[in-house]
């Protein structure tokens, strides 16, 4: 048996909270980008969104794609835009703010979560070590 | 999978002396090869766990290091190296001051 056996725990913890920082990493390009008209393509930035998978070999989560959310661009009036159409509207990214704050606390919430695994963990190995003294 | 079977004195068992373990995990003493496990054998097995305590204590010295220079930006995996070698360090610690004190008892023994 390796010394690697009793360290699961903690990789497993370690893996949550790379996931979650990448989920506030593809957050922060949603909010920057909430009023980019034009992501370089022509149209407007599409939101990004995290997609998770487990692990297989070791039980944690790992980052599997980032996908982009197609749904309808929100359209607003201003006729003055250069970019704006005949009708004076405007197409602007599909980025709900509301929606990515509140996906923010999430991820920030499991973030800590994972961390509390981890503290809870070594203060685990910490009590059974005492057996020792 | 996970390893369910996470008992946390799985560094210990390349400590045991060649005896093995039944079932439960739980070592059997002086069977298998007909060899007593002596003091002297706990001592040299020590001394590969040691090694192995060593080596997760350089490569968390390593990620420290690469972190400060800037070579790795990725905060979690320091954090995991140190995590590690600060629990193996201490059962290092922990068996060590138990064989100290084993041996000062034996020492210590009216004849």
């Amino acid at each position: 048996m390796e010394v690697e056996s009793s360290f699961g725990p903690i990789d497993i913890a370690i893996s949550g909270l790379r996931a979650q920082g990448k989920q506030l990493k593809v957050i922060s390009s949603n909010i920057a980008n909430a009023r980019t008209s034009d992501a370089g393509n022509g149209e407007p930035y599409r939101r990004l969104q995290a997609e998770f998978k487990t692990d297989s070999d070791l039980g944690g989560v790992k980052l599997d794609k980032i996908v982009t959310d197609m749904s309808e661009f929100l359209r607003i009036l201003d006729p003055g835009n250069p970019m704006a159409d005949e009708s004076g509207y405007v197409a602007m990214p599909n980025v709900s703010l509301p929606v990515e704050m509140i996906n923010l606390n999430i991820a920030t919430k499991m973030y800590q979560a994972n961390v509390a695994v981890l503290r809870r963990y070594q203060q685990m190995i910490e009590t059974t070590l005492e057996l020792l003294r | 999978m996970i390893d369910v079977n996470t008992n946390i004195t799985g560094p210990l068992n390349s400590m045991r002396p060649g005896a093995g373990t039944d079932s439960l995990g739980i070592p059997k003493i002086g069977i298998s090869d007909g060899k007593k496990s002596g003091f002297a054998n706990t001592i040299k097995a020590a001394k590969n766990y040691i090694s192995e305590v060593d080596d997760l204590q350089q490569s968390s010295d390593v990620s420290i290091q690469d972190l400060l220079s800037g070579k790795n930006e990725d905060i979690t995996s320091v954090v995991s190296a140190v995590a590690k070698a600060d629990m193996s360090f201490k059962l290092l610690v922990g068996v060590r001051n138990k064989l100290i004190e084993a041996y000062k008892q034996t020492m210590n023994m009216q004849l």
